[in-house]
Parts: structure tokens; C-alpha cells; sequence
């Protein structure tokens, strides 16, 4: 992560990094207990009373569950300074949570990746703005 | 309900990109499958329409669109877009309008132009619509998804790059025999294990690219038109099936699934299988045809499973086996598939209908399977979307 003063995420409201670590934003369900990723992505159970909708973080780590590396450059609107590619994409899954979220796979030797390997949230500064401010997303690396 | 039968079916040849418009490929698919059906435009009493999401007013509104060129009558006209199983909707529309008496004689048609380069994200609102954030923040094309599920696959059954490559080998070899199908190169495996990753463990080869294409279909439940038609085509059931809480799916477009399954994988397809199974009273081991949706190798080992002809984990084995070619226990698509095709979103649905309609009819030539009776084609549209079609002579 660099200097978290000047960064701004790309879409807001997915990656918290106040605390000095990176978390997901996600939302918990308090009456059927789901939790949901992005926050908007509601995915009740059917029949849920839809009461009790909170924000929440997700832990900082997860175990990876499954991944994939990428060869081509994603398209527009998919922006970087520099070219990234190949880049692995990882399902990171957060088990008390029993959701997996998918995010870019950085700072990690992608020939290394193993299914189960414990990753942890971080940020990925992907380009500067007009303001010079780092313009971040969310990614995943291996825990050393 | 009444008895509804296919009696015309038009394609026109899966392409890449064109500088033609949809209604130049839509007008020959109608042409075709009026001509088949041996009737004339004013017999046409309802016009299901599948849209497509790149054509502006005339991609939304393709049945008027089509309606004009033929000549207006003021029949109802519905145009309707449910992904990549937008043709399935169209037919299943035109069915339930027939099977319920609404209309008599119903043309479902599907056209698709694919625009040039890549597909990507549709609006700038990542609040409502979270495609927006995939692209940007994760930068995950469509075939990310399915690497993920196939990495998962691979490491819980042990589906091997062969077992991948081995449907690649197959889809082309019919392919190759289909007419209509825009990819006609044969493969072996090792020319498929040489292709490039895409997406580890998927390659090139074993991904479908988008395509171009259009097909319709005219179904009746008039007893004159089908007496007069060539082979009619019983519908025993058309279905849709949308997604269950709980399915493990990392769906296209989405960020995240469910970590512990409270439903089947690709749920939207087992329910409306499920739903055609018994609505027809027809199941799996009575299925001599199927045509499924290998939008990747990954798609056509799973939706074996998916759909109950074998159980989970048992797909390679099949493949490995044999039993899924042409003149086996289950001849899988012997159109040359998605992989000879590529995707023309909302024909393709439309299109499997017709390849199982015709393989019943014995005109599918050097592709025939012998002597089929039942067939079933079975679609897969992103975010909760699918289709299956149920028919027989
Ligand atoms: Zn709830």
C-alpha cells in the first residue's frame, strides 16, 4: 500500500482502509444472516424479513478457494499506468463469513498460488488522477 | 394446454463481425423458416422477439423492427432479453401463447450483430448496476468466471487440460460437418494443449468468442398447418429456470457467492430442466440428443451434471468414454456447439432448438445422429438465466 493519505478509490464504498489495514466493505443481514458483497448486492434468503441490514468489514484474511490467470489485457473501462498483465484473480473466501469475494491477485509469485494458500486484503494503486492523487482498488496477496 | 409443434426453422449462418445489420440476418432467418413451414406471413398471429443489448432503439425493439419488413398486421409483438438465454424466452412466450390459445401460429426469432472488439460494461452507475465494478475495480472478463469454477472443478474431481482439450477435439470435428457453424477447423489435442491460456486452465480453443448470427422458429397448433408441414416437431416442454439462494455459481458479473452451498451449482439451469422434466414427463434417460451451452470446455462437463445425465464428478468420464459422440449412449452437441459457433446472444437459444428439431427431422447430413426421437436443448444466460426445451417426433 503506499501513502493512504493520498488515495482514492476507484468506485467507492468496496475497500475501507481508515484503520490503517485494508478490509472489504460488505453488509450482514441480521435476520437471515447473509452476508453480502458488494454492499448492494442483496442476495436474501427467500423469505427473509429483510430487517437488520448492517455495514460490516470483512476480515483482513482469507483462504484462497479459487484462481485464475489472466493472459489478456482486460479492456476499457479496466485502466492501469502500467500494463499488468498476466495477472491472477483470485476467489478469496472468508469462512465465519461464508462468502468468497473475487479480487486481483498482487504483490504474489503467481506460479506459487495453491488453492487453500492464506491471503490477505490490500490495495492496489492502478493510476494517478489530475489531482495526483493514487486512484486504488481492492486486491489479494499471499500472507509470507 | 394445447399440443404445439414446430413446423418451420431458419437460420441464418453463424459469422463474425459484419457490416450488415441484424434485420439483414433476421430477414433471412424468418424467410427460411416461413419457407420451411410452407405458410405465408399472415398466418403469423404473435412475433416473440429477442432483443440485443448493442443495437440502440432497433436492438430493443427488433420485433417491430422485423414486423415492418414483412408488413405490419398488428399482432401482438413482444421483444424480450434475458441474457444469453434471450432466445429461449422468445420461444418459450411464443409456446405458452400458442399452448394456451392466445394465438394459433407464434414465430419466435432471436438476432444478434456483434459490435466490433470487446463487450464490456453498459453504464457508468456502480451503485445500480454492479457490472460497472467488475470491469473497473477486478478487471474480469466473462471467461475469468469460468476459469474460477474450472480451477475449482479440477481440483474436486480431477478434470484434467486433456479432459478440456478432448471437447474442444469433439466441437470441432462436428462443427466441421455443420454448414452453419463459423468455425469448420478440426483439432486434435495436442493442437488445443498448444493453444495460448486465456485464462488458466482455460485456453484459447476452449472458450467461445462472440459471433453474428439469427434463427427463428414458427410453431402451430393449427391442425391443417401442421398436417401440411414437413416432419412437425412435438414441443413437450419449454421452461425457464432463474437462480436459487445458496447456488456456489460465482456468477458473471457478480463479486462475490456463496462459501457454502444450500443449492446446486448453475441453478438457474438445474431448475429449469427440472421443471421441463417434469412438465414433459420425459427425463434424462430418455434424451437421445442434447444440445448444451459449452460457452467453455468447463460448461460442457458440468452441464452433463447440471442437468442429471450423470452424477457430479462424472462428466469427464463420460467424455473420456466416449459416450457423449455421435453414435454413442448420448450424442452431445452434435451441432459443433458454442465452440464452433460462438455466442450470438440472443439467436443462440433459438438455434439449439432448431439443431435438435432437425436432427429429429434426419436433415442434419453428415452430423446426423440415426434415428433420434428425443431431443433437448439447454441454455445458460449470465446472472441467473437459462432455458431448456424439450422435443420430439
Ligand atoms: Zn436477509
Amino acid at each position: 500500500m503506499g501513502n493512504m493519505t493520498n488515495m482514492v478509490a476507484r468506485i467507492p464504498n468496496l475497500v475501507d482502509w481508515s484503520t490503517g489495514e485494508a478490509r472489504l466493505m460488505s453488509r450482514k443481514c441480521d435476520s437471515c444472516g447473509t452476508y453480502f458483497f458488494p454492499r448492494e448486492h442483496y442476495q436474501h434468503r427467500p423469505g427473509c424479513s429483510r430487517e437488520g441490514v448492517k455495514d460490516v468489514l470483512l476480515p483482513k484474511k482469507g483462504k484462497l478457494a479459487s484462481y485464475t490467470i489472466q493472459y489478456y489485457a482486460c479492456p476499457p473501462p479496466f485502466k492501469t499506468e502500467k500494463n499488468i498483465t498476466p495477472y491472477g484473480i483470485g476467489l478469496v473466501e472468508f469462512e465465519n463469513e461464508k462468502i468468497q469475494v473475487a479480487g486481483i491477485i498482487t504483490e504474489t509469485d503467481l506460479k506459487s498460488l495453491k488453492l487453500g494458500t492464506e491471503m490477505e486484503t490490500t490495495i492496489l494503486s492502478m493510476f494517478a488522477n489530475e489531482e495526483k492523487q493514487e486512484v486504488v482498488t481492492w486486491a489479494f496477496r499471499a500472507v509470507k | 394446454m394445447r399440443e404445439v409443434y414446430i413446423i418451420g426453422t431458419g437460420i441464418h449462418p453463424w459469422t463474425g463481425f459484419s457490416e450488415k445489420v441484424f434485420s439483414d440476418f433476421a430477414t433471412v432467418a424468418v424467410d427460411g423458416a416461413l419457407k420451411d413451414a410452407n405458410i405465408e406471413w399472415k398466418k403469423i398471429q404473435s412475433i416473440m422477439a429477442g432483443i440485443f443489448i448493442y443495437g440502440g432503439n432497433a436492438g430493443h425493439l427488433t420485433g417491430q423492427y422485423l414486423e415492418s419488413i414483412f408488413g405490419e398486421t398488428g399482432v401482438p409483438v413482444v421483444n424480450v432479453y434475458n441474457a444469453c438465454a434471450t432466445g429461449s424466452a422468445a420461444i418459450r412466450m411464443a409456446y405458452n401463447s400458442v399452448a394456451a390459445g392466445e394465438t394459433d401460429t407464434a414465430l419466435a426469432f432471436g438476432a444478434d450483430v456483434s459490435p466490433q472488439g470487446f463487450l464490456t460494461a453498459k453504464s457508468d452507475n456502480a451503485v445500480q448496476d454492479r457490472d460497472v465494478i467488475r470491469w473497473k475495480m477486478t478487471a474480469m472478463p466473462n471467461p475469468v468466471y469460468w476459469a474460477l469454477e474450472c480451477r475449482k472443478r479440477m481440483a474436486k474431481y480431477g478434470t484434467t487440460e486433456e479432459d478440456l482439450a478432448l471437447v474442444k477435439v469433439l466441437m470441432s470435428e462436428y462443427g466441421s460437418r455443420n454448414p452453419d457453424a463459423r468455425f469448420k477447423k478440426v483439432y486434435t489435442v495436442d493442437e488445443v494443449l498448444k493453444s495460448v491460456y486465456v485464462c488458466d486452465p482455460l485456453r484459447l480453443f476452449e472458450i467461445c468468442p462472440v459471433s453474428t448470427g439469427a434463427a427463428a422458429v414458427v410453431i402451430t397448433t393449427d391442425k391443417e398447418l401442421i398436417s401440411k408441414a414437413n416432419k412437425p416437431v412435438k414441443i413437450n416442454a419449454t421452461t425457464m429456470g432463474s437462480s436459487m439462494y445458496g447456488d456456489p455459481t460465482i456468477r458473471i458479473s457478480a463479486l462475490s457467492c456463496p462459501a457454502v452451498p444450500e443449492a446446486p451449482m448453475l441453478s438457474e439451469s438445474y431448475s429449469a430442466s427440472r421443471q421441463a422434466y417434469e412438465k414433459s414427463g420425459i427425463g434424462p434417460e430418455n434424451i437421445d440428443i442434447l444440445e448444451l451451452p459449452d460457452n467453455s470446455s468447463w460448461h460442457y462437463l458440468v452441464y452433463l451434471e447440471t442437468c442429471g445425465f450423470c452424477k457430479e464428478g462424472e462428466a469427464d468420464k463420460m467424455l473420456r468414454d466416449g459416450q457423449t459422440k455421435i453414435g454413442a449412449k448420448l450424442p452431445v452437441n452434435p451441432s459443433g456447439g458454442f465452440s464452433s459457433h460462438g455466442e450470438a446472444l440472443s439467436a443462440q437459444a433459438i438455434w439449439q432448438v432448431i439443431e435438435c428439431a432437425n436432427q429429429l427431422r434426419g436433415r442434419c447430413g453428415e452430423r446426423q445422429v440415426k434415428n433420434p426421437k428425443v431431443a433437448m436443448a439447454q441454455t445458460y444466460g449470465l446472472m441467473g438465466n437459462s432455458g431448456t426445451t424439450i422435443v420430439t417426433i
